[in-house]
């Protein structure tokens, strides 16, 4: 699979919706595939919470691509066939400008100093991506989760230059209990002595211990409570392979696990900013009402939701598309029975390849 | 779906039209309406496959149980509504025909006739009527609330519902003399264009 990984700088900088700004950033994107020479056939991908710009294949390090089952040659979105597009969101740890890259005007880490960003922002700077790259308008813009967040506020936000946006396992805000468990994430990562209020790096430390409790937390929500049970039920880790000397049952094993690798990658501060921008999202937050936020789409949605999902459960996309009905635009709305809990959106299924492949092709 | 039943609702339905189908299938009737009416059209359907089918014929659709929910799309003003060969596989037959009348000022059912003459047959032979329209057995059919072409008529009239048009088809599909003279005993499918009174 051809594909290309390019760090592109923005001198010309970025308002945000909190009203900061930054006076220039950079964005990591990661392409697959060739522009055509009509350019229609262009395909971007949002990414969730704590994916980045490698979608598909193998990178230099030998890291799979986070939607790699459905993105590639001969997958449900071709890279034969569609030029894929994504990139690290704005405040991100993996090359885009985030809290641990350096602030260029004072030369130091931004740490805590990264100002807040909003889905609205990634949709706005991946719009003068969309410029950087001379693409008039994307063939399909697709996104799960936090990814679906931006899917939708592209439609409602660029709906010129967007003619069809897939919305998996999202919602059109976050939902109470989610900000709520976004807030113990956050707060143990705050709690952690290394955190120093957010300026660790340059001290040499990391809130590892807290960023770690996060994600632990983060992935029970991720996963349903019958894929927990087909997974791991009761049994006992085997001694060899035990993370430590606490653990008993292997689910303890393999949260201990997940935790640790997941402090290697990403940065703290990161987390904070990502789960906010999630917790903020409302599509509807300038309007009266989701109604009136869709009247300016005009794209075509395909909504999917997944049954074990509890963290951004089958009805809120429902929501969205009801919202899409009562505008008139020609919107779908699917659930399929994903075992894997929120996190269904990332695997293949034959069903769920055959919507998104029919869906971009028809 | 037979071509002249589709033929007979796609005369019913008024141009640029926003349209509901209840039980849509595999998508053909919504295609056509697109094609031939300009329709803005939606399916609701709750089997996988035929939800696919839909996508790729670029039919929006809703992955949906009828029983479950007509109501839910009551915010959004529709037309016209459709439900083909599917209210006798619902458990409230009555209040669907209420509730899609609510959602839209029109709608068009078509039903299987129980009183159709091979069906009688069948009874009187003491079995439970299997015929080209009524294929499956009694344990294996979704169909749950058959009625005959009297039943119907006497529901819409209990509800207020008045019917605005008819055609009854026979075993082959189209409009016959017989059938259409003697419904009750020589259709095996009544077609409706109703409305609330």
């Amino acid at each position: 699979m051809k594909s290309k990984s390019e760090l592109i700088k923005f001198e010309e900088g970025i308002s945000l919706e909190s009203g900061d700004n930054l006076s220039s950033f950079e964005l990591m994107i990661e392409t697959y595939g060739d522009l055509n020479d009509s350019k229609t056939n262009a395909v971007l991908i949002c990414h969730a919470f704590s994916g980045n710009h490698h979608v598909a294949g193998k990178n230099p390090k030998g890291e799979i691509g986070w939607w790699d089952e459905i993105v590639g040659p001969n997958k449900a979105i071709d890279t034969n066939k569609y030029f894929v597009v994504c990139c690290n969101n704005l405040g991100g740890c993996s090359g885009s400008s985030g809290p641990s890259s350096i602030n260029p005007t004072t030369g130091k880490i931004y740490g805590k100093d990264f100002p807040i960003v909003s889905v609205k922002d990634w949709v706005n700077s991946q719009n003068m991506l969309t410029e950087r790259l001379g693409i008039p308008r994307w063939l399909f813009v697709v996104g799960g989760s936090l990814g679906g967040m931006q899917a939708l506020e592209w439609s409602i936000a660029y709906p010129e230059k967007i003619l069809k946006a897939g919305i998996f396992a999202a919602a059109a805000k976050s939902s109470t209990q989610n900000i709520a468990m976004n807030e113990v994430g956050r707060e143990s990562i705050r709690k952690d002595p290394n955190f120093n209020n957010g300026d660790y790096i340059e001290l040499g430390v990391k809130p590892k211990n807290g960023l770690k409790t996060a994600r632990m937390l983060g992935h029970i929500t991720y996963l349903s409570e019958e894929n927990m049970d087909l997974r791991f039920g009761r049994k006992f880790q085997d001694s060899d392979s035990k993370v430590d000397g606490k653990v008993d049952f292997e689910v303890e094993n393999y949260l201990q696990y997940k935790g640790e690798k997941f402090t290697e990658n990403f940065d703290a501060n990161s987390y904070i900013l990502m789960t906010k921008a999630m917790d903020g999202y409302d599509a509807s937050k300038n309007f009266k009402n989701l109604d009136e936020a869709l009247s300016s789409v005009s794209s075509e949605l395909l909504i999917v939701g997944f049954d074990s999902d509890w963290l951004y459960p089958p009805e809120r996309g429902k929501e969205i598309q009801l919202a899409a009905m009562n505008n008139n635009i020609r919107s779908s709305y699917i659930t399929l029975d994903g075992r894997q809990g929120h996190d269904s959106f990332l695997f293949a299924s034959e069903k769920y390849e055959e919507i998104i492949q029919d869906f971009v092709g028809s | 779906m037979a071509k002249e039943l589709s033929s007979y609702i796609e005369n019913w339905v008024p141009e640029n039209s926003k349209v509901i189908d209840f039980g849509c299938g595999d998508g053909s009737l919504l295609k056509k309406l697109i094609n031939s009416k300009n329709i803005l059209g939606y399916g609701v359907e709750i089997n996988d496959k035929k939800i696919n089918e839909c996508i790729k014929k670029k039919v929006p659709v809703i992955k949906q149980d009828i029983d479950m929910g007509i109501n839910e799309f009551a915010s959004s003003n529709f037309d016209f509504s459709i439900m083909a060969r599917s209210i006798q596989c619902l458990k409230n037959p009555n209040l669907a025909l209420n509730r899609m009348l609510k959602l839209s000022k029109r709608c068009v059912v078509t039903l299987p006739n129980l009183g159709y003459w091979k069906c009688r047959f069948d009874l009187l032979k003491g079995r439970m009527p299997v015929t080209p329209d009524l294929p499956l057995s009694w344990f294996e059919t979704e169909n749950i609330h058959l009625c005959t072409i009297k039943d119907f008529e006497k529901l819409c009239s209990d509800e207020g519902i008045k019917i605005q048009d008819k055609v009854f088809l026979s075993g082959s599909g189209k409009k016959s003399l017989i059938s259409s003279l003697i419904p009750n005993l020589f259709a095996t499918e009544g077609v409706y264009l109703l409305e609330k009174e």
